[in-house]
């Protein structure tokens, strides 16, 4: 038996796929526009519109394979909040459901729909034991333009709630229309992961630059004098951050990242800051995973006052295939940097979660596959040197030099 | 075995507690007590769909095997759904309602009917979204509402799935991927508790073959 239902589109009688037969509601004439209900036998013509259809990057029909699952594009929504205009896609695979990617000016973001839901208020959402934060206020969302099939009533004008929360690169997207809340696991992927994926050519890249011809300063020149100068303050301060940031001591622990679940309060050690204040950093070292990340939320607890100065970081590692070859991202490491701790004795305590990427495996009604376990290096140091502070005062210090010999390299062209 | 009282095609028997089959060769819809078999009218065909589930999928989920005997198409306003009856190696009975290419599989909880929450929609009142019913510390919302028409059948069911057969249904979620499903029609009401899947995590066999489709690895 095939796989495709055929109708015919009852305003402009254009031959039409119905893919998601059984599921779909919706079908959007990739001909004339109009909107039909095909959850019956007998379609039907919900509006009826006459004007071409709006083209988009991903056309329903076309098939691709992402994050190891091959998935067609069975219909595509074009939506606009007064600001701007974003393209959704539906994916489907009949043995796997159905996916969402989004792009917005260029950037695509792959989202699947949470069967267990975030819990919590207006301003912050828990899910899976991680704290999402809302993002800025977001007005609704209107659909402008409808291709394809989809699995409930769709028509242009339609208004939907939408806010957003963030942690990290990922958001949570809740959706509410018609009394029904809806929430979306938003992921960022590379353009051309999905654009290869489904088999679009990419504009060729630019011709690469010539390299710039780089004359030697004129012997009247004060330009290496300025830069004199700002190397000189530069290592001055780098000896003076050197000798405030005071003795080292270290503390370390491997602690343990379970997937579905945050393993609280797992203690890395005491540091005792000896100084009015230091500057403490906290680097993690993950072992050697593949499209996971963890998440760690550092609590330094002071043992006098029992008050506990809270902070993040993340460890993350993704690699895959496109068109282009095989890419990787992330970084295996991080540092998170305390600025400013008083003088006094610290615990300090780390909560982590591990994630698998692109999304996590839902949680079963009861746990009886053995939850994987990452295994993340700790080291808390005190004295350390805020190079981020250091690098932007050598960024001012150099800023007017560097300006001075691109203007004249620019002019020499 | 029986034959069908209207065709006289033989008549698989899936499930034997339940009393309805679909006679897959003319559409009656037949009366099993015993030996004796009764064709009570007519079924419509479900509609073509690209269900991964067939007859005879069957599902194992914490240790629990499970048969899919019959299939109930309903039909409402804004679409339509597929809800497999199945029945497993403990003798009890389970829905498999398909929606959004998730599944949310369900065994009866006779005693949610209890509730006062509940009574409002057995003395044949509404419910409306966003209601809320406490079930073993959880936190369960209605989300929607649905009045729903039979639209087809096949298999082994245990009531009469005639044209016009009607029922409502309201759909609860809890934040953990609980769910609830509380359905009416002429014959009472039903309550039934379980959770949302993937398929995958249904840990499916014998998935029926969709043709341009690779059945994944893993459900085989």
């Amino acid at each position: 038996m095939s796989g495709v239902r055929s109708v015919s589109c009852p305003n402009c009688g254009g031959s039409l796929e119905v893919r998601a037969a059984g599921y779909s509601a919706s079908l959007g004439c990739r001909y004339c526009g109009s909107i039909l209900d095909v959850s019956r036998p007998e379609v039907e013509l919900v509006a009826a519109y006459n004007r071409e259809a709006t083209t988009f990057t991903l056309p329903p029909g076309s098939r691709g394979t992402v994050f190891g699952t091959e998935w067609q594009v069975v219909g595509a929504l074009r939506r606009s909040d007064g600001e701007g205009a974003w393209d959704e896609y539906l994916l489907f695979n009949p043995y796997v459901g159905y996916r969402w990617p989004v792009a917005s000016e260029g950037e695509w973001q792959f989202g699947t729909m949470l069967l267990d839901r975030p819990q919590g208020d207006a301003d912050s959402v828990t899910w899976r034991g991680a704290r999402y934060t809302r993002a800025m206020h977001q007005p609704d969302a209107t659909t402008e333009t409808v291709v394809g099939e989809f699995y409930w009533r769709v028509a242009r004008g339609d208004r939907a709630r939408c806010s957003s929360y963030e942690r990290g690169h990922d958001s949570l997207s809740r959706e509410e229309s018609d009394g029904e809340v809806n929430w979306t696991l938003l992921v960022p992927v590379r353009a051309r992961e999905i654009e290869g994926a489904f088999g679009l050519k990419r504009d060729a890249p630019a011709n690469k630059r010539q390299s710039l011809y780089v004359s030697h300063a004129d012997h009247t020149d004060d330009l290496p004098r300025m830069f004199m100068i700002a190397t000189v303050a530069a290592i001055v301060v780098l000896a003076l951050m050197l000798a405030l940031s005071g003795p080292t001591q270290r503390a370390a622990a491997i602690i343990k990242a379970p997937f579905g679940s945050t393993r609280e309060g797992q203690m890395i050690g005491t540091i005792t800051i000896e100084r009015p204040w230091q500057f403490v950093t906290i680097h993690a070292q993950g072992s050697d995973f593949e499209n996971r990340w963890v998440d760690i939320d550092y609590s330094v607890v002071d043992r006098a006052t029992g008050q506990s100065i809270d902070g993040y970081g993340l460890v993350e590692h993704y690699s895959g295939r496109d068109s282009d070859g095989t890419w990787s991202e992330g970084s295996r490491t991080t540092k998170t940097l305390f600025g400013r701790l008083p003088r006094g004795i610290y615990d300090i305590y780390a909560d982590a979660q591990a994630h698998a990427w692109p999304i996590d495996e839902a949680p079963q009604a009861s746990g009886w596959n053995a939850p994987e376990v990452l295994d993340v290096r700790v080291e808390a140091k005190t004295g350390s040197v805020p190079w981020g502070n250091f690098w932007t005062l050598l960024l001012l210090l150099m800023a007017v030099p560097l300006l001075v010999t691109w203007r004249r390299v620019r002019n020499r062209e | 075995m029986i034959h069908c009282p209207s065709c006289g095609a033989d008549l698989a028997v899936r499930d034997g507690a339940v009393p309805y089959t679909t006679c897959a060769h003319c559409q009656s819809l037949v009366l099993r007590e015993g030996m004796n078999a009764e064709a009570i009218g007519k079924v419509a065909v479900v509609p073509f769909d690209v269900s991964p589930v067939q007859l005879g999928t069957s599902f194992t989920v914490e240790r629990l095997h499970m048969v899919t005997v019959g299939r109930v198409r309903w039909g409402w306003s804004a679409g339509s759904w597929n809800e497999w009856f199945l029945r497993a190696d403990d003798g009890s009975a389970r829905w498999l309602a398909e929606a959004m290419g998730m599944f949310m599989l369900t065994v009866e909880r006779p005693d949610i009917l209890e509730r006062p929450l509940a009574q409002i929609l057995v003395h044949g009142g509404p419910l409306i979204p966003g209601c809320e019913l406490e079930i073993d510390g959880e936190a369960y919302q209605a989300t929607d509402v649905k009045d729903a028409q039979c639209l087809g059948s096949e298999g082994d069911l245990p009531f009469p799935t005639l044209s016009g057969w009607q029922m409502t249904n309201v759909d609860f979620r809890a934040p953990g991927g609980g769910a609830l499903s509380l359905q009416r029609d002429s014959e009472g009401t039903t309550a039934w508790l379980g959770w949302w899947f993937e398929l995958a995590g249904l840990a499916p066999k014998g998935l029926r073959e969709i043709e341009g489709w690779t059945l994944p690895e893993a459900m085989r």
